[in-house]
């Protein structure tokens, strides 16, 4: 962990193309999750296991969330808050791993997320109001709020980015500084507090994706309805 | 710093990847149990619902069947109570028929007991007097007239010890008694004899008509019985003792 925290190592070149780490532990963290779902999923019954029971419950807390936020079947949502959760909360643990570094630490990692956060933001705001009242629903509540509208649908994914990356970054760049000076068990404690941000990251982003796209949803069915704010991170 | 353009386009791809694995692999499974569970329950529930129907329906039926029993109960014992009080009514009226026929039987029955019984007596009766008419004239002297009485008061006269004799003889109240009047031959003939006898002359002759027939001597201090009466009160008086006269 000597290395500079913000460049991005390379782990192997393909022709021209050149393959990061945190590309390779992406896939790593891929491999583990598709291949843990296809094993944990294969043999599901009507009476459930231990492992199936905690599978119900991860699927059925992600629903109850969604449902609590957006009126109407959480299945539509389903998979891309659950699928980020999962995710994120997978690389940002993924630093228990010795050697490897979470790609949630790197900002290009964080910044696709966000980008996915804002694509389905819009197409779910299309979708569920078609185009002209998804465009309407910037006028809210007046036409003078279009610019700062137009402006807060990018900083908003602009700040799930920063945030995910500032935390996750900050830890690992104190425990390689901790690493670096102290010795090998003094950033422990600092590791365990990276596992409860790691979390709380995870949750806070999946959240925020799902009000932003809750509030694309809804703006068109209640223009006087006030937006949804993003919690304190 | 730097961002570098193609690590972000691998992460853009391998996180849209991500959401289709675990979409399929995870999501997609799990949801369909969960979904399969709540079918089977409410399967299950409705099941259940329609089974309670079902038995509500039955004990509905079972009750309305009870019910009907009970009415059909109380019919047949209404029945058999009305059929069981002809019965015994007709019972009761063939007792009483039977009942008086048998004590008609019985009477008639009794009747001719009693007649039978009555003629038998008849007959007894008339064999009795036949036979005590028989003995009593067979100890009565042939040809029956005062003299063949004379004669055998005299021999019973004589039959007497001496001293009951004497004593007889000379008491002042003898006399002799007699059915009905006697000729004068006949009183002189007697007379005679029993002066033979010891007896004294003036003995008077007095009528008694319960002797019947005979003639007896009687005093104070006996009697010498020779008459029809006597013999027949003998005759009674063994019978009495001894049964039939004829014994």
């Amino acid at each position: 962990m000597s290395e500079n925290p913000l460049s991005l190592p390379i782990a192997f070149q393909i022709g021209p193309v050149e393959v990061s780490t945190p590309v390779v532990t992406t896939w790593g963290i891929m491999a583990v999750l598709g291949l843990g779902s296809w094993l944990l999923t294969r043999r599901l019954a009507l009476r459930p296991s231990r492992t199936q029971a905690v599978l119900e419950l991860i699927v059925t807390t992600i629903d109850a969330q969604i449902a609590s936020v957006v009126a109407g079947d959480p299945a539509r949502l389903r998979p891309l808050i659950g699928t980020l959760l999962i995710f994120i909360l997978t690389a940002n643990w993924s630093s228990l791993i010795p050697g490897v570094e979470p790609p949630t630490a790197h900002l290009e990692t964080d910044a696709a997320l966000a980008l996915i956060v804002f694509v389905a933001t819009i197409v779910a705001g299309v979708r569920a109001n078609g185009t002209l009242g998804y465009l309407k629903s910037f006028a809210n509540p007046t036409w003078v709020m279009i610019p700062l509208n137009l402006i807060e649908q990018v900083t908003r994914a602009f700040s799930l980015m920063v945030r995910l990356f500032g935390n996750v970054m900050s830890g690992v760049f104190v425990v390689g500084i901790l690493l670096s000076l102290a010795g090998l068990l003094v950033p422990i404690p600092l590791m365990a507090l990276d596992l409860l941000t790691g979390a709380v990251q995870a949750y806070i982003f999946a959240i925020l994706a799902l009000v932003f796209i809750g509030s694309a949803i809804e703006e068109g069915h209640s223009p006087d309805k006030p937006e949804a704010k993003e919690g304190a991170a | 710093m730097n961002f570098d353009l193609t690590t972000f386009a691998f992460q853009l791809v391998n996180v849209l990847v991500l959401l289709a694995i675990l979409r399929h692999f995870l999501f997609k499974p799990v949801v369909e149990i969960i979904a399969r569970r709540r079918a089977e329950t409410e399967a299950a529930m409705a099941a259940a619902e329609a089974a309670k129907t079902d038995a509500a329906a039955a004990k509905k039926a079972a009750e309305a069947e009870a019910e009907a029993t009970r009415a059909a109960r109380h019919d047949v014992l209404a029945d058999a109570r009305k059929e069981a009080e002809a019965e015994r009514a007709r019972l009761v009226q063939a007792a009483q028929q039977e009942a008086q026929r048998i004590a008609e039987g019985a009477r008639a029955g009794a009747e001719e007991t009693r007649a039978a019984a009555e003629a038998g007596l008849l007959n007894e009766a008339r064999e009795l007097a036949q036979a005590i008419a028989a003995r009593a004239m067979a100890a009565q002297p042939k040809p029956p007239n005062a003299a063949a009485y004379a004669e055998r008061l005299v021999t019973a006269l004589a039959a007497i010890p001496e001293a009951a004799r004497q004593a007889l003889l000379s008491a002042p109240d003898l006399s002799v008694l007699t059915p009905a009047e006697l000729t004068e031959g006949e009183a002189a003939s007697l007379r005679d004899r029993l002066v033979a006898a010891g007896a004294p002359a003036s003995v008077p002759v007095t009528v008694e008509p319960a002797l019947i027939a005979g003639l007896e001597l009687r005093s104070g201090a006996g009697v010498v019985h020779n008459s029809l009466a006597h013999d027949l009160e003998q005759l009674a008086k063994a019978m009495r003792d001894g049964g039939h006269p004829g014994n």
